[in-house]
């Protein structure tokens, strides 16, 4: 209770971590890559995650995510799987949309964010709030926007930076950029290596069998022609990791896994109309091997190739409209599902009507054709209303689904053809403060879903998914931020907390592994060439069984960075130094698995 | 302190002293607190947590939880697989930490753990002075699984016999070990036969497609197949087998319906007691034919047959406290359900 009391506090006391994206001004040489997430959700909660904040939590997709916003994170032990629960969905109700494009797993419905490399992105999105109409399935609690941003001015950057840290880890930034008012190039190449051998804090054990190796390479193209533009983006990631064991067991496994993606974009501008062409090759697959010394493993891989036109209509400066004709083609193999295939059309049409300076809406709807199950229509309706330059009103309604993954219609013991898609209704309502150096937001949401696939044994004991289990999740989010300047020292603090309550119908019980409570606070001051900062990540406990008889604690953890800007004529140098879990806290996010005990991490960056 | 030491000494002394002369004609000292009663396995959690064991005493008056950590202040570990006993000892399976615990059966105090020489070990039976373990190995590879010979004198692993791939459970029958090759993860369908005086691999006898649960009546075994599931692509019927143990020959076999998958044979008396699709069934060991009717509906997770109950675990969602119902055989009503732990996969009786 004293934490609640604390938090409640600090929102009072204080303040967003992140800028709310209305407020991002847009240049005109920026393209841009998703016009659904920037021109059709304006009346959904969008919070961008800048690229100092992504720095500092470059590790992992779930570090930065953990650390700045309110979806809460399972991670099977420290740079292992790791999954989101976002507004206490769980990990398959989250989509991730790189570039526009949905990237879960074909095989599990998932991501594993833990095999997402930050710091090739420009930026990164949470759209809060159903997202199926225009992402497709998985967008239920909300999606993940991974985005590489290409402009067509004159610039050129180099950007190295190498970091040591406890538990011998290693890891490194490469970027470098090109760009014109004709062409734009990026390249960036990352790689982490840790022994992830931490000590678990008051057991005399360590994580054994821990240890990863992850590298990231994407590169970015564009040209500018008259009238249009064609744009290229690319991400290969190469992961390597043991699975380290828990307290009571020890674990010698260890996983590999790939994943390739390419989109080639085409748009051609007119005063009237837009045309989009997308072209898009997915490729992933995992190794699993249960006993590395034997060289036996058990795979699974899948291919998506995808085609999307968009034909976007001004038909006036307040209202557009855009169709959007979607064909994807998956195709999937693996020792444990055979070789299977699917094909899907989607139809969808965006509407947005800005009716007055004040009022805008939008209206999206989806109709998916050729699958091997029943499609539901999908409808969103969102709202915005400024009503003051201070106070901003949001609302959206949706109706959401997630298809069955391959896993669950083929896994070769026990996988269910007879499958339907899981649906889910939402509700959101999002309040917007703006007063000077303060924001704040409160969000109320409500999630109603039925038809979950739940993995149970059957009369004959086999285990078998079905459609089965209903959830109703409501909550509230409150974000803010507080910016303030005196002379050169320069203070900005950001607060989220979320009250989530994700009921399992059947049991009426609290959802596993979903915190009534999350909260993250972050400080940051800066005085000319210093920055310190101060992060704070908070979970409440959560229940590990249905019947929520056992609980796991909930814990606080804290950092503490520092960096120093080193001017050494053209070659700026920043070096920096950051304390991970200063106060040695020890702290499980799964039942037996603890997490790191206190540790360092230093980088040095050079921009040439 | 020092004469805070010395009074408590003396009052120390003092109480023995009289306890030791009121107790002189005592003769039967409980031996623990686990006397009297049965014992549950619960797996526990599949990947994050600790099996546990509950005690239930024989009126259902006295149910204690996790045991071994009340007594012993540890975790047992991850997936408490089964348990075997000797004599006054009770030898804990915890199948993915890859260990034994060896306990006194009473009052549960730890005596030893056993971590060498097991490889995902499954089952324990004891015979002279020898645990037998049955063990997958690296469950992806079926050339390695291997019986574990435990000298309980000294609580190590001594010796180990290689076995054909899916060893799980064990009986001892007419001096000689019987291990049931149910398959691991995929299906086998033998018996192996094992010289407990040697520890040699004498014989394997060729029974049903997954031989899941095996009883010892009169000195010959009863061998419950289930038959290979639908997806393997090759469905087989479940099969009932009897073994001759004197000359090791099936001597009877009953046929299920090839969609038929039983398992969990256990026997009370002279009935065989099974569980099939939601259904128990109780065949009287000399009668020519397979029931038709059911005794009990239900699907249940483990079923232990003893002294005219049966004992039937419901592990529910697999994510939660399971049930233990227990049926009056005599007339299939039931007595009582008590709560048990996670994933309740074995019952064992102390008394």
């Amino acid at each position: 209770m004293k934490r609640i009391y604390l938090i409640i506090a600090l929102i009072i006391c204080s303040a967003s971590v992140y800028a709310q994206l209305d407020s991002i001004q847009h240049l005109n040489e920026v393209l841009i890559l998703d016009t659904k997430l920037e021109d059709y959700s304006e009346g959904f909660e969008l919070t961008q995650i800048s690229d100092t904040l992504i720095e500092r939590n470059s590790v992992s997709l779930t570090e930065v995510l953990n650390f700045n916003s309110t979806i809460y994170f399972k991670e099977n032990g420290y740079g292992m799987v790791s999954s989101p629960s976002f507004r206490g969905t769980n990990a398959s109700q989250t989509a991730v949309i790189w570039n526009g494009i949905s990237i879960n797993s074909n095989l599990n419905g998932q991501t594993d964010f833990n095999t997402i490399s930050p710091s090739s992105f420009n930026t990164i999105i949470i759209r809060s709030g159903g997202g199926s109409t225009q992402y497709g399935s998985g967008a239920v609690g909300g999606s993940i926007h991974l985005n590489n941003t290409i402009d067509f001015q004159s610039k050129q950057s180099t950007e190295l930076k190498l970091s040591y840290g406890s538990f011998s880890t290693i890891a490194g930034v490469f970027k470098t950029k090109f760009s014109s008012n004709k062409k734009y190039i990026d390249l960036e190449i990352d790689f982490i290596s840790s022994e992830n051998d931490y000590e678990y804090i008051g057991l005399n054990q360590k994580n054994e069998n821990g240890n990863f190796d992850k590298i990231n390479v994407s590169a970015n193209a564009g040209f500018n022609f008259e009238k249009s533009t064609l744009s290229w983006n690319a991400n290969y990631f190469l992961g390597n990791r043991n699975f380290s064991g828990t307290i009571t067991s020890a674990s010698n496994n260890s996983y590999k896994d790939v994943t390739t993606r390419n989109l080639v974009t085409w748009k051609k501008r007119s005063n009237k109309w837009n045309n989009i062409v997308k072209g898009a090759h997915i490729f992933e697959r995992y190794r699993y091997y249960p006993n590395p010394e034997s060289q036996l493993y058990s795979e699974g891989k899948s291919t998506t190739y995808l085609g999307d036109y968009q034909l976007e209509y001004k038909i006036n400066k307040d209202l557009k409209v855009s169709s959007i004709l979607n064909y994807t083609y998956i195709k999937s193999e693996g020792s444990n599902i055979g070789y299977k295939d699917r094909n899907t059309i989607a139809a969808i049409l965006l509407w947005k009507h800005h009716v007055t300076q004040k009022l805008s809406y939008g209206i999206n709807l989806r109709q998916e054709f050729l699958n091997d199950f029943d499609n539901p229509f999908l409808a969103s309706f969102d709202v915005k209303y400024a009503t003051n330059n201070w106070y901003s009103l949001k609302a959206n309604a949706s109706k959401n689904y997630r298809v069955p993954t391959f896993n669950d219609l083929y896994w070769n013991s026990s996988g269910n053809e007879n499958l339907i898609p899981e649906t889910s209704y939402q509700v959101e309502i999002s309040n917007e403060f703006i007063w000077n150096q303060f924001q704040f937001n409160i969000n109320g949401f409500y999630i109603d879903s039925k038809n979950l696939i739940s993995w149970r044994p059957n009369v004959t004991g086999l285990w078998q998914p079905i459609n089965i289990a209903s959830t109703t999740n409501y909550g509230l989010e409150f974000s803010s931020e507080f910016s303030e300047k005196i002379n050169l020292h320069f203070f900005n603090l950001t607060i989220n907390y979320s009250y989530t309550k994700a009921i399992n119908n059947e049991k009426d019980k609290q959802l596993i592994y979903v915190p009534y409570h999350k909260a993250t606070g972050a400080f940051n001051y800066n005085y000319k060439k210093l920055t310190a900062y101060y992060q704070l990540l908070i979970n409440g406990e959560v229940f590990t069984t249905t019947d929520n008889n056992e609980v796991l604690d909930g814990y606080s953890i804290s950092n503490l960075g520092l960096e120093y800007l080193i001017h050494e004529k053209s070659i700026p140098i920043k070096i920096g130094i950051k304390l991970n879990n200063i106060f040695n806290t020890y702290y499980e996010n799964v039942a037996y698995r603890p997490m790191p005990n206190r540790n360092i991490q230093t980088f040095i960056n050079f921009k040439f | 302190m020092n004469l805070l030491k010395s009074i408590a000494y003396l009052l120390t002394i003092t109480f023995l002293l009289t306890s030791c002369s009121q107790d002189d004609d005592v003769t039967i000292l409980p031996l623990g607190d686990y006397e009297n009663g049965f014992l549950i396995t619960n797996e526990g959690p599949f990947q994050n947590g600790s099996g546990t064991i509950s005690f239930v005493s024989d009126n259902y008056e006295v149910v204690n939880h996790q045991i071994f950590n009340q007594v012993n202040s540890s975790d047992l570990g991850n997936i408490v697989q089964s348990m075997g006993f000797n004599n006054d000892i009770a030898y804990v399976i915890v199948n993915n930490s890859q260990k034994i615990e060896v306990v006194n059966r009473f009052t549960f105090e730890s005596i030893a753990s056993i971590t060498e020489g097991l490889n995902n070990p499954r089952y324990f039976v004891s015979s002279g002075g020898n645990g037998y373990v049955s063990n997958w190995g690296d469950p992806f590879d079926n050339n390695d699984d291997f019986i574990a010979v435990i000298d309980l004198a000294t609580n190590t692993v001594t010796s180990t016999i290689p076995v054909a791939f899916g060893p799980e459970k064990l009986v001892i029958a007419n001096n000689d070990l019987y291990v049931a090759h149910q398959g691991g993860y995929g299906q086998n369908n033998i018996l192996s036969v094992i010289d407990v005086s040697a520890n040699i691999l004498e014989s394997t006898i060729e029974v049903g497609d997954v031989p899941n649960s095996i009883v010892v009546s009169n000195n010959d075994i009863w061998v419950l197949c289930g038959g290979n599931p639908a997806f393997t692509g090759n469905e087989t019927n479940g099969r009932l087998v009897k073994v001759e143990t004197s000359d090791n020959t099936v001597i009877q076999s009953f046929d299920f319906l090839i969609t038929n998958h039983p398992k969990s044979l256990t026997i009370d008396g002279s009935n065989l007691i099974y569980n099939l699709d939601g259904e128990v069934f109780s065949k009287e060991e000399n009668s020519v034919s397979l029931p038709t009717t059911n005794i009990i509906t239900g699907s249940f997770y483990a079923m232990t047959a003893n002294d005219g109950k049966l004992y039937a675990t419901d592990a529910g969602d697999f994510a939660s406290n399971g049930t233990l119902r227990i049926f009056d055989l005599s007339t299939n009503s039931e007595i009582i359900t008590i709560e048990t732990g996670i994933i309740p996969g074995g019952v064992y009786f102390n008394n």
